[in-house]
């Protein structure tokens, strides 16, 4: 029994945090200027560290990942980056070989970008998709559309979920140039990166372009709860953060000849975020866990935690920060609003929270066998 | 990261889950239950503190010189896990083992130890607290309870309130004033008293919940053999902090922990079976979503407690983080009890003995005992004030 990370991951953390201390400054987000960042977080083999050995990358987890994930929302790292590992990850479990071979190396240098697309206008829940591949001739064609796929028009393949007649999802892998793909960039909250909107419109798929080589639902499910779950690290990182600014701020702002941070309204506020902030922790680690080590029922069941409580309380301690700020904290120029641009778009991507709560709750009841 | 118990561990657990199957009462949980009368109550409790001391199993974390089984931190958490999911009773002498012991142990002479610990571990002698006054409670170092020394003896003379199971206790650990000119957090000691000493009187307060736990405890004259001094004159106030240390650490967040998720599986159970309009009320999206709160939120709880383990495993120092946990769980706690209330509905304001009230009322019961989490170990301000100023930094 060890719910601690080792020095290993520790020291793997600090390298990631000083990295990005230097790669990723304020500037550099106001600006979307991030292109090395892909280079310079590849030498320290973050994309490769999901991929098999056998691979050529490292043989890891998302345990060994869950402080990097949660440094990328400290430092706010553009979402395109975290969603590529994701996808990259997948690839690497369900993938075929020819599938890993192609992909994964390119991947693990930063050179070959992935993307994943889930989101539809109409759900973010993988059972509700209606983006569709329908059986032609050897293969299947696919119809729909994907919206808030991170910078498609950057990424070489796109990690898609789609509908394979009535029971079966799958991910198909689709390069963003192939006929009938079109790319619509759309105007979103969060500032630090591109998203677009991809549509298919009668998209030829092989079999070789479904990842595993044919449908298979788990595929779609593990990918959405890793995703959900790094959504869950990143914005606990987002919320440690906040509250760090926060906690920064009052400890050198004077008004009435006093600290604010003096002031009892002002410190029960942060020690408020700072509970919150831990037991973001605590949910996010264990859900990185679960992806790596725990049965599909545990794993959904610590992820739908994980994201719930996340979203809210990364939402509560931003929404603090802000306000401990005063009038600064509704600029352009103090960044805060990055976070909540950002958050807002984590806490609606991958499932809601209050899907999530009826996840939790419907399984905890089916495991009690109680009906309802 | 490991969520997995070793061998030996799982040995431990399996040897517990032999002596409860054997130890706890036939029918236990199902048609046997904890008697309702609070006197009853509390000898059940004792009697069965003793029964868990005679199979080895009452103070597992004390060194064994003491009488325990030196249990790990590991060996601790199986512990509180296995007598939860036994539904077992709660040995009656909470402060005497968790909270004298521990500070004895930290800060008494061989003599003290030699003399207290068997006692306590045997559940021969049960403990109370007696540091809030009515004018020191969130504020205890103003504690004005004094202690004068006239030869061998320091007299005590004043009061103290709020003092759970007094009414039960051979024994009580006193904070009291022994130097009133020195600065307030520098002239207390800690003393313990024997509470058969001529001179104390207990009066029992009734709490909303109905019950009498705690009591006002006065001290007319009371005669203390200076040995019963722990650690230094006017030294109290570090010895008092290491109790309450204690008071907010992993090890009791735990098993509460256990318990709360209990009720929580009893309250879906009763909200599957409620009718509410034409459907169950967990049928109610609304309810639905509040009692998933709870169930997330209690889950965190058990996952908070593990990590604050697995750092004290590698030797971190207990902390103020202890205020953290504590101040997450006790609201926690008190909204899954108002969920409960919303849950029971029409039928909420019905308690124990009406002939509709929902599972005999507990649910009424535990809601109105949820009030003093927020209040007692240290009341959330304070935690607040606690995590501000010694984990934040923030200036005072
Ligand atoms: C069920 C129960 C059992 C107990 N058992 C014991 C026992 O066995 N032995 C024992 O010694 N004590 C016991 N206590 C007492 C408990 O420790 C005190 O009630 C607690 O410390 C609060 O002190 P008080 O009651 O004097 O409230 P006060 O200190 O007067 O506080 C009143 C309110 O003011 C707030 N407040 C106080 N100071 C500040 C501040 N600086 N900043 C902001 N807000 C502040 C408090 O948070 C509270 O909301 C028990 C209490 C309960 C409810």
């Amino acid at each position: 029994m060890d719910f601690d990370f080792s020095q290993e991951q520790y020291m793997f953390q600090d390298t990631i945090r000083e990295l990005l201390a230097n790669a990723l400054t304020m500037e550099h987000l106001r600006n979307g200027a991030t292109e090395e960042l892909w280079e310079q977080l590849a030498e320290t083999g973050v994309f490769a560290l999901l991929t098999g050995e056998a691979d050529g990358g490292l043989g890891l987890g998302f345990t060994d990942l869950a402080l990097v994930f949660e440094e990328f929302g400290r430092a706010l790292v553009p979402a395109p980056v975290a969603a590529a590992i994701v996808a990259g990850g997948v690839i690497a479990r369900f993938g075929t070989p020819e599938q890993r071979a192609e992909l994964l190396p390119g991947h693990g240098e930063g050179r070959l970008r992935l993307s994943p697309a889930f989101a539809e206008a109409g759900t973010t829940i993988p059972s509700a998709m209606t983006a569709t591949a329908r059986p032609a001739g050897t293969g299947w064609t696919v119809s729909g559309s994907k919206i808030l796929v991170p910078d498609a028009a950057a990424a070489d393949k796109l990690l898609v979920a789609l509908r394979f007649g009535d029971d079966e999802l799958g991910l198909a892998l689709i390069e963003p140039t192939r006929a009938g793909v079109a790319l619509r960039e759309q105007n979103v909250l969060d500032l630090t990166a591109r998203y677009h909107e991809v549509t298919f419109d009668r998209v030829a798929l092989a079999a070789s372009d479904i990842l595993g080589g044919k449908p298979d639902s788990a595929t779609v499910v593990a990918c959405f709860d890793a995703a959900a779950a790094v959504a869950a690290l990143q914005m606990t990182g987002m919320a440690a953060r906040t509250l760090d600014e926060a906690v920064t701020y009052v400890g050198q702002r004077k008004q009435f000849d006093r600290l604010l941070g003096s002031f009892q309204a002002i410190k029960h506020r942060c020690a408020d975020m700072a509970v919150a902030v831990d037991a973001c922790r605590s949910a996010a680690y264990y859900a990185a866990w679960a992806l790596d080590e725990a049965a599909p029922d545990e794993r959904a069941r610590a992820v739908s935690m994980a994201k719930s409580w996340c979203g809210d309380n990364a939402r509560f301690t931003c929404n603090q920060a802000i306000q401990l700020h005063g009038g600064i904290g509704f600029t352009w120029e103090l960044g805060l609003h990055l976070f909540l641009r950002r958050i807002k778009c984590e806490e609606a991507s991958f499932g809601d929270a209050d899907w999530h709560r009826e996840r939790v709750i419907d399984a905890t009841l089916r495991s009690m066998e109680l009906t309802g | 990261m490991d969520f997995t118990y070793s061998p030996e561990d799982i040995a431990f657990r399996d040897e517990l889950r032999g002596w409860l199957a054997t130890n706890l009462p036939q029918g236990w949980g199902e048609t046997v239950f904890l008697p309702e009368d609070e006197d009853e109550n509390a000898m059940f409790r004792l009697d069965w503190e003793r029964k868990l001391y005679k199979g080895g199993w009452n103070g597992i974390a004390w060194p064994r010189e003491y009488g325990g089984r030196g249990a790990t931190l590991i060996e601790q958490a199986i512990f509180a896990e296995e007598m939860a999911r036994a539904k077992a009773p709660e040995g009656l002498n909470i402060i005497g083992r968790n909270l004298v012991a521990t500070t004895l142990l930290h800060h008494g002479s061989d003599a003290q130890k030699a003399r207290f610990l068997p006692k306590i571990i045997s559940g021969e002698e049960v403990w109370c607290q007696g540091f809030s006054e009515p004018n020191a409670g969130s504020d205890l170092a103003a504690v004005r309870c004094q202690a004068v020394r006239d030869g061998n003896h320091f007299v005590v003379n004043g009061q103290k309130i709020w003092t759970s199971f007094a009414q039960y206790s051979q024994w009580c650990i006193l904070l009291a004033r022994t130097d009133p000119s020195a600065p307030k957090h520098k002239g207390i000691s800690f003393l313990l008293v024997d509470m058969k000493t001529p001179g104390i009187t207990i009066r029992p307060l009734r709490q909303i919940s109905g019950e009498c736990e705690f009591n006002e405890t006065f001290f007319d004259d009371v005669r203390v053999p200076v040995e019963n001094l722990v650690g230094e004159l006017n030294g109290g106030w570090r010895i008092a902090m290491t109790t309450l240390a204690y008071e907010r650490g992993p090890e009791d967040a735990l098993g509460r922990q256990l318990v709360f998720r209990q009720e929580l599986d009893q309250l879906l159970a009763t909200a599957a079976k409620l009718q509410r309009g034409n459907q169950t009320a967990i049928e109610d999206s609304l309810l639905r979503q509040k009692l998933a709160k709870s169930l997330v939120a209690i889950e965190i709880m058990r996952l908070n407690c593990l990590r604050a383990f697995s750092k004290s495993l590698k030797g971190a120092p207990r902390g103020a983080e202890a205020s953290m946990n504590k101040l997450y769980w006790s609201h926690v706690m008190q909204d899954m009890f108002d969920t409960a209330m919303e849950v029971l509905g029409p039928l909420a304001p019905l308690t124990a003995g009406d002939a509709r009230a929902v599972d005999g009322g507990r649910f009424q019961l535990a809601f109105l005992r949820s009030k003093a989490f927020t209040i007692y170990s240290g009341s959330s301000e304070i935690q607040r004030n606690i995590i501000a100023e010694r984990v934040l930094g923030l200036p005072k």
